[in-house]
């Protein structure tokens, strides 16, 4: 799981048909002291998180594919948390 | 998902038989600072390393992508294909907006 930070949001009309209808999240993963560590990555959310909220990321494939309840769905990071 | 630029396509001669018919593009992956005007204006080539990934939606060169990376770039074939990238979107606006100081 990455510790990550909602910095955004990303719009697709052509994409896989599994991801269609969902939120795509910007999201920054962050290091151990919670610097910026790499570029921001693109995560499945189901639970509404908000600008700037806390994270973490989960980057299970099987995980995201009984999310979206598709077994051929190329989805491998989805919101798991909302940190408070 | 990673979010890179398409700078190019990519034809394979000798191949791998389950690969017949696939499209391929090379992805250059986005730095944070291009992401708000990446899907209007082309961006210059970042430091990080461009990579081969298998084409599954018809993206061209200029694209914004999503790429998947690992072992779920497989998951929507039915049969054994030895791929570790492919595009699952393209995307039409990325809105990037960091917080004033990175807490």
């Amino acid at each position: 799981m990455i510790n990550a930070l909602v910095v955004g949001h990303a719009v697709s009309s052509h994409c896989h048909p599994s991801l269609k209808g969902r939120k795509m999240l910007l999201c920054q993963p962050l290091g151990a002291s919670g610097e910026a560590n790499g570029a921001p990555i693109v995560a499945i959310d189901i639970f509404g998180a908000g600008l700037h909220s806390k994270v973490f990321v989960s980057t299970d494939g099987l995980g995201a594919r009984h999310l979206v309840h598709d077994d051929k769905s190329p989805i491998r990071n989805f919101i798991q948390g909302i940190i408070d | 998902m990673r979010i890179c630029q398409v700078i190019g396509r990519l034809t394979l001669n000798i191949q791998d038989p389950s690969y017949k018919g696939g499209r391929w593009l090379l992805a250059n992956p986005l730095d944070a600072g291009q992401m708000n005007d990446a899907c209007h204006k082309p961006q210059k080539l970042t430091s990080q390393s461009t990579f081969v990934t298998y084409d599954g939606l018809g993206a061209g060169e200029g694209d914004i992508v999503g790429v998947v990376e690992g072992a779920e770039a497989t998951a929507p074939f039915d049969f054994p294909i030895p791929i570790d990238a492919i595009t699952v979107a393209i995307f039409d606006t990325l809105s990037y907006q960091p917080p004033a100081t990175n807490t």
